[in-house]
């Protein structure tokens, strides 16, 4: 059932990609100033609302593994988290490319690109805690209550560019700027295909936690038996 | 079509992809090395039942 | 000594023996006073943690102070303290619950009749008063080294460390609650609390920063106090929401 579900997703979201590319290259017009490199942003900020996503279901699903115990939860909240992650990284690395092209700069402190950074060591910083741990239920317990710390650098990430005068522009397609709606549209599409795209790779990882599971209650198993 | 910057923009893209292909690499490899492990562990459980 | 204490049932359903268990705010307040002078009393008898804190926060100065020139370092004076305080502050906190582990003390601590809130505020409260001390005299020797006249806006000075200090002690506490079973604890916890502490730490210093150099704070700085009180409030809270989970497990 899973197989199934992983494979139409996989398949819609190639269809979208695809659709994606021939739209971002072909039917797109020209910004004025940037040249081509301002088609980056197709990716850029889907990838960004992606990992934003991604650090929500995980603060969701932490509370509710504090609240219900069940391990299932505790999956899904270091599967998501890690996809997260991934996506996060895929953000701050286009985002430095296109920095560099039209601020001259791979990097610069301002209050977006400092608390997205410190979103993603926090992640890590998440993962650096499971592996540090290696009692299941402790493990569990901890990570989710760093998770939940964790989450509050994320409305700082996403409301930066509002609080603070920042390097970083203003919010482009919530801005009500003038962008033409076929950009709507292509980066609306883009952002359903990378959701897509990050559910796939969130259900292909909590398979794996589920066997890794299996392997520590059969190891258990095996020891007692012995 | 306005192509200045064109190599920047194919090397974001790349870069992008890149990190998320590294990802699903990084997962493969996991899997591999689970299926493994649970292979060997029910080998060693039926070895186990076998000479009880 | 009155041993009448140890005769009583002492059980959750049992009704209001309030000599067992202290009822309502000044209950928990009276508690977390004692947890934190416990730890104080503790720590000032051996004052291993403090001595090792204010001695890294001197050398760190020193470093610093040959690493850049004056005028740089005048316009980071916020920046330097503040790196200063949080490394020190560490080496502080890192003892904070780990001190509990030897003898079971932790899960005495856990057992007793004491809110997990009330002993998270306490051990917090302890940590705070070690952490202002090494602050406290970090200052003076700051001020002569790199011949700063820091006094001029002392009172709102003193304001910013207290409201920093704070937030660097409560996320510091709590990650010393959380890490205290788990290996490597020693690196685990600066490499979760830095990046935690970066908003609060990045309002300190800009802040710090303003009131060294003499300026009041008034106007765009004020955005920044605003952050550092936001920062305070929202770790506390979810601190002490959630301590009891990490404590019990």
């Amino acid at each position: 059932m899973r197989e199934k579900v992983i494979y139409v997703l996989g398949a819609c979201a190639a269809i979208l990609l695809t659709r994606n590319l021939y739209s971002i290259f072909m039917q797109l017009p020209d910004e004025a100033s940037q040249g081509m490199i301002y088609r980056i942003i197709f990716f850029h900020v889907p990838a960004a609302m992606t990992a934003m996503l991604a650090a929500g279901v995980a603060l969701v699903a932490s509370v509710l593994f504090l609240i219900t115990r069940k391990f299932q939860y505790d999956a899904l909240a270091v599967s998501v988290t890690e996809v997260g992650l991934a996506f996060l990284a895929a953000n701050l690395v286009t985002g430095s490319i296109w920095a560099r092209i039209i601020w001259g700069i791979w990097w610069t402190w301002d209050a977006r690109l400092t608390s997205a950074l410190v979103c993603w060591l926090l992640y890590a910083g998440y993962l650096m805690l499971r592996h540090a741990i290696e009692e299941p239920t402790q493990r569990a317990s901890v990570a989710a209550v760093f998770n939940i710390f964790a989450f509050a650098d994320v409305p700082i990430v996403i409301f930066s560019i509002k609080w603070w005068r920042t390097q970083h522009p203003q919010p482009v397609f919530w801005g009500g700027g003038s962008i033409e709606p076929a950009m709507y549209l292509t980066a609306g599409l883009n952002l359903v295909a990378l959701v897509m795209l990050g559910v796939i790779l969130t259900l292909i990882r909590l398979r794996q936690e589920q066997t890794q599971r299996e392997i520590d209650s059969l190891r258990r198993y095996a020891h007692a038996v012995a | 079509m306005d192509t200045r910057n064109f190599t920047y923009m194919f090397y974001g893209f790349l870069a992008a992809w890149l990190i998320l292909v590294v990802y699903v690499v990084m997962l493969v490899a996991r899997e591999r090395s689970i299926k493994k492990e649970l292979a060997r562990l029910k080998d060693m459980v039926e070895g186990q039942e076998r000479a009880r | 000594m009155t041993t009448t204490a140890t005769t009583r049932e002492v059980s959750p359903g049992s009704s209001g023996h309030s000599a067992v268990r202290p009822r309502g705010v000044a209950g928990s307040a009276r508690q977390a006073l004692v947890i934190a002078a416990k730890d104080l009393r503790a720590e000032l008898r051996t004052k291993e943690a403090i001595n090792a804190s204010l001695a890294f926060a001197v050398v760190i100065l020193l470093l610093f102070s040959f690493a850049f020139d004056e005028d740089l370092l005048r316009k980071m004076s916020g920046g330097l303290l503040w790196i200063v305080f949080a490394f020190a502050g560490t080496l502080v906190l890192n003892r904070s619950f780990a001190r509990e582990l030897p003898n079971d003390c932790l899960d005495a601590l856990i057992a007793a009749p004491i809110s997990a809130p009330a002993l998270f505020l306490g051990k917090a409260l302890g940590n705070f008063l070690l952490v202002m001390a090494v602050e406290l005299v970090s200052l003076p020797v700051y001020g002569i080294f790199y011949n700063v006249r820091w006094t001029t806006q002392f009172w709102p000075l003193m304001g910013v460390l207290a409201l920093g200090t704070w937030g660097l002690t409560v996320i510091g506490t709590v990650f010393s609650a959380l890490t205290v079973n788990i290996r490597l604890r020693e690196v685990m916890l600066p490499l979760l609390v830095y990046p935690m502490m970066i908003p609060g730490l990045m309002a300190a210093m800009k802040l710090t920063t303003e009131l060294v150099a003499g300026q009041p704070l008034e106007g765009d700085v004020l955005i920044w106090l605003k952050l550092l009180i936001g920062f305070d409030v929202i770790f506390t809270a979810l601190s002490v929401a959630l301590v009891e989970t990490v404590l019990v497990g």
